[in-house]
């Protein structure tokens, strides 16, 4: 049986997020009235239009042969992973520690072994950020942890 | 005006001499001070904050960096600073809102006004202008109050957001002359001096700045002024107060103040009193000020907790009627 | 002072070195800002305030327009060689300038991105001392309703972009559109869809939103992939310089683009982000091969890229005719002028001939050091792509983060971004246009908030929208443009073209 995945996924998903939009508006704000339209008319309507969307995605995708994809689960972690560490970082940690670990786990998934060239590249990194960003535009930001 | 505010502020400072020589043991400021802004850079309050810092660096012989944490009205602002205390070295310049109406406006802003932060002193003050259209019937106070009046929400009026300033003055204003106006909220003033002038709303209250290009190019009229003399940016526009059938004290201002986290040593705060005071009794800040919008208004942080106080009491009762009224 | 008079002051003014100096320091800071993903010219300008207090307010309003309109140029070389749009104006740059840089065409793309920028600049000026009191007549003319007629029409013509799938075109703007919701309700005050975070009061940031989509979910979907690593050898001398073929495409998208862009950028509130949308919308649907789009369209980029350089010059109308503060930027510029006791508005031009017009001359002078400044950078540019794609991708994570960061300063947005990043890597897994996203977000708010705000001002009553002329002729329009589309759709129905199908998507 051909399937059309990521249409259906995508569809179902989006379908999702309109319904529970929908809902938590229609619970806590209120829709209001032609003349004095209320914070819930548009969230509502958005959110139920989404919903409607989202199903007329999914559903033709049920009975039609899509083209395969190839997800990246370990490339969106550690790239997410290490905005989240500079991110958290940045204050505690200070630019300089906090881009060269961002960099390097950011390198995690890079298809090439070794780790010379990523405590290169981070050094490298780091150094253009300071750089640019705290000796060229002046951000206010700690370099090193605050002790 | 002038000599009244030199006179308060030489009395600040011989107040807070006293305390002078304790500071001077232990080194304080040890490093640079952090101020934080709750709007961005470039903007009235971010001003206002520069004008008075940079002379406060040179006195403190340490810089003072400008933290811009802009967001939800100021508050923002207020959160990172306290979120960043503990050091003596962090503090903050907030206009009233944060202090005064957020607690009621926000669902949480995440601080206590009364346990979380110490006053320093008011900084200056910025009255509002009640503008119409320049080629409306509307030429003074009393004939705006007539047309208002002649029934309820004859007239719609501007406003940069539902609990701003504007919006409740203007509804301070309604409740004081007896009528009910439409607010129309918009995001800044350029909105609502733009719908002025296209005669798609009446009436807005505003900073004189907002109004002033608008009014020098003949499409806007401004017919009273809210604070209890006259402003010396826009000399010729009337006080309300005692006109039109308008109390004698009414009176509505924006204030910026500079603060300090809850935890503050008093020593260090009377030094910043003393040091902010003095620098806004020189004439040359005071024309810096006022070329923004902003007269100054030194004090003490006694005077600014009353202001506070009495200010979040005041629009306390105005949000109550329009909480009423919906 | 006659046009003719004032231009002749103003070249003379804007020449002298004092002053043609801080005119050169403004585009060139403004170029490489803008070629950093997420810094604006926001940042830039806060940066350089306070040095502006040390020098003429004339110098330092020049140098500050510099950044802006500089900042358009340099937006476009990321979006062109990256798919990481520099700046939110240029995002849309993306969709044909990324497809030709991989074709190994990036010369040609760029050069026809600072072609199209300059000829839209020189088109904005133009419009600028042509018409900039009709311009500024119309922007105080439009009312609530006339935006929000204006901008469902903008949503209808911009819906179609780079899908060949409408329901999938549509549920990314109305996704767009809903994540516009979050934050505070402009007309009630109440606080949508924030979660008890005050981070999120003001709204998901654009910037946050526009690095994630774009920026880290091209990388996330990059990392690996051995084809981005071996773009490089491909790049010869030949591929630098366009062919007549390209040459030929470009004088129309970019009048186009430059009509579409003077006019929107005149416009308070509305901005280069809808023109350069807007224009691309256009140039689609002139296209006797629309399914070229998104393959690399030479039009793809010259419209859009002539639409938002030329609204960076017409923005500054309503600022200088009547004081107000078209966008954020635009403020912080008035508040410069304001600092030096410049008052700006109606007033200014007779008050301060020598500002207004300098400025005016200070924009072609400027425009044209980009040009000469861009087009032997060109080549370095280029040369960025022969980096192995590993090299490369940390960096533009660091600069996206900080870029984000340096809109207000806090932890949260950068949090925001690698939520925002993992939701734009499924949904590019899943083919949906992040364009379209973007565009609903942009537009949304705006709907919202002059639909209800019309409403109110009209005691709810909705014959507004068709009583007020401008608003009327845009319902108007929108109805044709529904009309003309559902035609269209019924035809090729009618008669299948072969293999039409196959642009969906990024």
């Amino acid at each position: 049986m051909k399937r059309d995945w990521p249409d259906i996924w995508g569809g179902l998903a989006l379908a999702l997020v309109g319904l529970a939009a929908a809902g938590w508006a229609w619970v806590h704000y209120d829709p209001g009235t032609l003349r004095r339209m209320g914070p819930g008319a548009f969230p509502l309507g958005l959110g139920l239009a989404l919903a409607g969307l989202g199903a007329a995605i999914a559903v033709p995708a049920l009975r039609r042969a899509g083209a395969p994809v190839k997800p990246e689960p370990w490339a969106a972690a550690c790239v997410l992973a290490a905005i989240l560490v500079f991110g958290l970082g940045l204050r505690p940690l200070g630019l300089v520690l906090a881009t060269a670990s961002a960099v390097l786990i950011s390198t995690l998934p890079a298809p090439r072994p070794g780790a010379v060239w990523r405590l290169v590249l981070a050094a490298l990194v780091t150094a253009l950020t300071v750089v640019l960003f705290h000796v060229g535009l002046q951000m206010t930001l700690p370099l090193w942890p605050r002790l | 005006m002038t000599t009244r505010l030199t006179r308060r502020a030489t009395l600040a400072l011989a107040a807070a001499f006293a305390a002078a020589p304790a500071l001077a043991q232990d080194g304080w400021p040890s490093g640079p001070l952090h101020v934080y802004v709750g709007f961005p850079a470039g903007s009235s309050p971010d001003t206002l904050a520069r004008i008075v810092t940079e002379p406060l660096a040179e006195r403190l012989g340490q810089p003072v960096v400008i933290e811009n944490k802009p967001g939800a009205g100021g508050v923002i602002g207020i959160q990172q600073m306290l979120a960043n205390a503990g050091d003596g070295l962090t503090f903050g310049t907030t206009i009233n809102g944060p202090l005064t109406t957020a607690q009621r406006t926000m669902d949480d802003t995440g601080y206590d006004v009364d346990a979380d932060i110490v006053p320093v002193t008011l900084i200056a003050t910025s009255p509002l202008v009640l503008v119409v259209n320049a080629e409306s019937d509307i030429t003074d106070l009393q004939s705006f109050i007539d047309a208002a009046g002649a029934e309820p929400e004859a007239l719609a009026y501007g406003s940069v957001g539902q609990g701003s300033g504007a919006h409740l003055t203007a509804e301070l204003f309604a409740d004081e002359a007896g009528v009910t106006m439409l607010h129309v909220p918009f995001t800044s003033y350029a909105e609502v001096t733009t719908s002025i002038a296209g005669g798609e709303i009446d009436a807005g209250f505003m900073a004189p700045s907002a109004a002033l290009p608008l009014v020098d190019g003949g499409q806007l009229r401004m017919l009273g002024i809210t604070s209890a003399e006259p402003f010396a940016q826009v000399p010729d526009v009337p006080v309300m107060a005692g006109r039109a059938g308008l109390p004698e004290d009414f009176r509505a201002e924006l204030w910026n103040g500079f603060v300090a986290p809850a935890g503050t040593d008093a020593a260090i705060v009377e030094r910043l009193t003393t040091e902010i005071n003095d620098i806004l009794a020189d004439p040359a800040v005071q024309e810096q000020l006022l070329a923004i919008g902003w007269v100054a208004a030194p004090g003490t942080p006694a005077e600014m907790e009353e202001r506070i106080a009495a200010d979040t009491e005041m629009w306390g009762g105005v949000l109550d009627r329009i909480e009423a009224a919906e | 002072m006659s046009t003719w008079d004032g231009l002749l002051t103003g070249f003379a003014f804007a020449l002298q070195p004092g002053v043609l100096i801080y005119c050169l320091l403004g585009v060139t800071l403004g170029t490489f800002i803008g070629v950093l993903p997420g810094i604006g010219a926001m940042a830039a300008i806060s940066l350089l305030l306070p040095i502006t207090y040390y020098i003429s307010a004339e110098a330092a309003l020049i140098m500050l327009a510099g950044v802006y309109y500089g900042a358009q140029y340099g937006g476009a070389v990321s979006s062109i060689l990256l798919r990481l749009p520099g700046t939110p104006q240029s995002a849309v740059t993306a969709l044909d300038g990324y497809p030709l840089a991989r074709q190994g065409r990036a010369g040609v793309a760029l050069f026809t991105s600072m072609i199209s920028s300059f000829a839209g600049s020189v088109i904005g000026i133009v419009v600028l001392v042509l018409l900039a009191g009709w311009l500024s007549r119309a922007a105080v003319a439009f009312g609530a309703a006339d935006y929000a007629a204006m901008m469902v029409l903008g949503l209808v013509a911009a819906s179609t972009i780079g899908s060949a799938h409408p329901a999938k075109g549509f549920a990314m703007i109305v996704f767009g559109m809903l994540l516009g919701c979050i934050g505070t309700d402009v007309n009630s005050g109440v606080q949508r869809f924030v979660m008890g975070r005050t981070e999120m009061l003001d709204g998901i940031n654009l910037v946050a939103l526009a690095m994630g989509l774009f920026g880290v979910a091209e990388v996330i979907g990059n990392v690996r992939d051995p084809d981005r690593q071996a773009v490089a050898g491909r790049i010869g001398l030949r591929a630098m310089a366009p062919e007549r073929d390209d040459l030929k495409r470009m004088p129309l998208p970019v009048l186009r683009g430059s009509a579409l862009g003077s006019f929107f950028g005149a416009l308070p509130g509305t901005g280069s982000t809808l023109s350069s949308f807007l224009a691309y919308a256009v140039e689609r649907r002139v296209a006797r091969r629309p399914e070229r789009f998104g393959q690399g369209a030479i039009e793809g980029v010259a419209g859009p890229e002539a639409a938002n350089n030329s609204a960076s010059i017409t923005a500054f109308v309503p600022t200088l005719t009547l004081g107000i503060p078209g966008d954020p930027i635009m403020a912080l510029m008035l508040g410069a002028l304001v600092i030096h006791g410049v008052q700006p508005g109606p007033m200014m031009l007779e008050t301060r001939p020598e500002m207004f017009w300098g400025l005016v001359a200070s924009f072609g002078i400027g425009n044209l050091l980009l040009l000469i400044l861009n087009l032997p950078l060109i080549g370095i540019w280029v040369s960025l792509l022969r980096i192995p794609f590993r090299w490369l991708y940390p960096a533009i994570l660091i600069f996206v983060c900080l870029g984000v960061w340096s809109v207000r300063g806090l932890t949260f947005d950068i949090v925001m971004v690698a939520g925002i990043g993992l939701a734009g890597y499924l949904l590019a897994l899943a083919r949906f246009n992040p364009a379209l996203l973007l565009l609903g977000f942009v537009l949304g708010p705006l709907i919202e908030t002059n639909l209800r705000r019309a409403l109110l001002i009209s005691r709810g009553d909705p014959m507004v929208f068709l009583e007020r002329p401008i608003s009327a002729f845009f319902v108007v329009a929108t109805a044709g443009l529904l009309v003309y589309s559902a035609i269209q759709a019924w035809r090729r129905r009618e008669t299948p073209e072969p293999g039409g199908a196959s642009a969906d998507g990024p």
